[in-house]
């Protein structure tokens, strides 16, 4: 018997082809779901990824973090205080993933803090439902060995977003503040492969890296190794807020858009599955904080709404109507637009409870002008 | 070409060119701009422009440089002559020259001609980088003359012998159907910009949206419809690379979305 040759939409590479197929034979239901995006976005109807931070807790101090501002250890260390709003339980996170499966959302990303440290990360899967909704989970790597990780993939876990921050040892465990966290990336990388999961790197982009030799080793080991590396560009937020020579200009985001004619090497800007974002704020994610507050990006302190109070339609509805946001942009609002950054830094300036509330941020009065 | 005379009184074009957009305009625009997404003018040869679109496009016989010269420069004289156009031949503009040829399917055309023409002149002037076409589903059939864009005029004017024309990408920030109503309340000489003569722009000034220092806007077809409502077709820099491709803009109005005036002469 001769089996015919399937045909590769010409939106996708063969890579996304195989992999959207694989996903179908376990999962056709959410298979049928990501086969569904191209439609809606005609429609104009998004999709997109939904990055849940329910807990902060984290075994590292990293230089660059975007969450330390949102972390207890830091309201107890700079204010003096404890937040008391009511946090995110997995009753939240089942309504959220029932409205996000109405929307024909399909992908979810346990983030926070390290997500592996969560004593009730198996709840918070089993609540996201995997059938349902790609589940994929960040992780610095610390505590992903082999056991873990096929812990990960039985419990329906798809993908794991391992960060890493240099390809020279030394430099990682500094940026990481944390000794011995390059050897464990090394582990979680044979972990997470030999357990079948989808794996991808990510690293942060620092003013002056991308013309280093290390990020070429970096680019040319993770194509090497079939593994993508997604690139985050240093955004003055959360602990960066430090270090704005840490933002990158547009002549560094060039040269690593040529980089990607080399390397498997990618950002949130970059077309993917035959869709054309540019910033993907709103449009291809979104991250439900801790206290249910909905962020346009994981950088930016601003809220859509709190999904307590606000459909989670409506919190997109309200991302997509806003001049900064919507509909399509294609540079990084928070790492390269000045006037957006300046905006951001005086709004939550001294704020003690992140992100700033809807209205007090982003509302539906923005003008890019004023 | 005649033109009209000038009877404008208001200027039509901001100090940078912009055209300003009418107060009666009922679809979405942006009424002030903070120019974020700009174009920075290319150098332009005439010489350059017309040996480069004669290569890529094929073009025998007819007009010589200097007849494709001085008739160029006659519309930048003509427009600022008028108080109310002036201020566009401040902003960024591209002198073109079309071929005199008639087309049963303007997509059809669009495609084996002038994105052809278009990828070959980029290669040829910044050979490290690339052009891409990511729009893989053809465009024969797909592509009509949005009713009230004029565009009509610069394809009649095709059929009957060689065009010269300047191209303004001056209508930054206005949406599709903006665009297309704004051109109602301009004078007879402005067209909207389409395929064709967004092509010549870019065979003309491969880099025209080629910026180190900041980020050019997406440059709208307007003056085509797509074979869907809503649907339109646009060029994009990415990075220092240029792309062709397809979306669905809803009517809607971006910061990064402009759309291009035509003016033939």
């Amino acid at each position: 018997m001769v089996t015919p040759e399937l045909e590769i939409p010409p939106s996708m590479t063969p890579a996304e082809y195989s992999r959207r197929e694989g996903l179908r034979a376990r999962k056709p239901y959410l298979a049928s779901k990501f086969d569904a995006i191209a439609a809606m976005e005609e429609r104009g109807e998004i999709s997109p990824i939904i990055r849940l931070e329910k807990s902060y807790l984290c075994n590292f101090e990293c230089t660059h973090c975007s969450a330390e501002y949102y972390m207890d250890r830091h309201l107890k260390k700079v204010f003096k205080i404890k937040d008391t709003r009511r946090k995110m339980d997995l009753d939240d996170i089942r309504e959220l993933s029932r409205q996000a499966d109405e929307l024909g959302l399909a992908r979810f990303v346990i983030t926070g803090g390290e997500p592996l440290v969560m004593k009730d990360f198996d709840a918070v899967v089993e609540a996201i439902d995997p059938e349902k909704h790609y589940v994929i989970t960040d992780t610095n790597g610390w505590f992903l060995d082999s056991k873990r990780a096929k812990h990960l993939k039985d419990i329906g876990v798809e993908k794991v977003q391992l960060s890493w921050d240099s390809f020279i040892e030394e430099e990682h465990d500094a940026f990481r503040n944390k000794p011995g966290s390059y050897k464990r990336i090394m582990r979680a990388i044979d972990a997470s492969l030999d357990a079948g999961l989808n794996l991808m790197f990510q690293t942060v982009l620092v003013k002056g890296r991308v013309k280093t030799q290390e990020f070429l080793d970096m680019c040319k080991f993770a194509t090497d190794r079939h593994v993508g590396l997604y690139v985050s560009y240093a955004k003055p937020t959360g602990s960066c807020s430090d270090h704005p020579e840490f933002v990158i200009d547009k002549e560094e985001a060039d040269i690593l858009r040529e980089l990607e004619k080399e390397y498997n090497v990618f950002t949130h800007m970059t077309p993917s599955y035959g869709s054309f974002k540019g910033c993907i704020t709103v449009k291809g994610i979104i991250t439900v904080t801790s206290s249910f507050e909905v962020t346009p990006c994981p950088y930016i302190d601003f809220s859509l709404g709190n999904l307590r109070e606000t459909p989670l339609k409506e919190v997109l509805a309200r991302g997509m109507r806003n001049p900064w946001l919507g509909p399509y942009r294609p540079d990084c609002l928070i790492g390269e637009d000045q006037k957006f950054i300046k905006i951001h830094t005086e709004r939550t300036k001294g704020v003690t409870h992140l992100p700033v509330p809807w209205g007090q941020g982003f509302s539906d009065a923005d003008s890019l002008c004023d | 070409m005649e033109h009209e005379p000038a009877v404008s009184v208001f200027p039509l074009f901001d100090e940078h060119g912009r055209c300003i957009p009418s107060s009666g305009l009922a679809a979405a625009v942006h009424r002030k701009t903070r120019r974020y997404f700009s174009i920075v003018q290319p150098e332009i040869s005439y010489g350059d422009i017309y040996a480069r679109t004669r290569k890529f496009l094929g073009i025998s016989g007819g007009m010589s440089a200097e007849a494709f010269e001085q008739r160029a420069e006659a519309i930048l004289q003509n427009l600022r002559s008028d108080s109310a156009t002036k201020g566009i031949a401040d902003g960024v503009r591209i002198p073109f020259l079309l071929p005199k040829v008639a087309y049963a399917d303007y997509g059809e055309a669009l495609e084996s001609t002038y994105l052809k023409a278009v990828h070959e002149s980029f290669d040829d002037k910044l050979p490290q980088y690339g052009f891409i076409n990511h729009h893989k589903d053809g465009l024969a059939g797909k592509l009509s003359i949005a009713p009230g864009s004029r565009h009509e005029r610069l394809v009649d004017a095709m059929q009957q012998d060689q065009v010269v024309g300047y191209y303004f990408p001056c209508l930054s920030e206005y949406s599709v159907p903006a665009a297309i109503e704004q051109i109602s309340s301009m004078p007879e000489r402005f067209l909207l910009a389409g395929g064709f003569d967004t092509c010549a722009a870019l065979i003309a000034a491969p880099d025209l949206l080629l910026r180190t220092d900041g980020y050019p806007p997406l440059l709208w077809l307007a003056a085509l419809s797509g074979e869907k409502d809503q649907v339109g077709y646009h060029f994009e820099s990415y990075g220092y690379n240029l792309t062709f491709n397809r979306r669905v803009h809803f009517n809607q109005v971006a910061e990064y979305w402009a759309s291009g005036l035509v003016v033939l002469g």
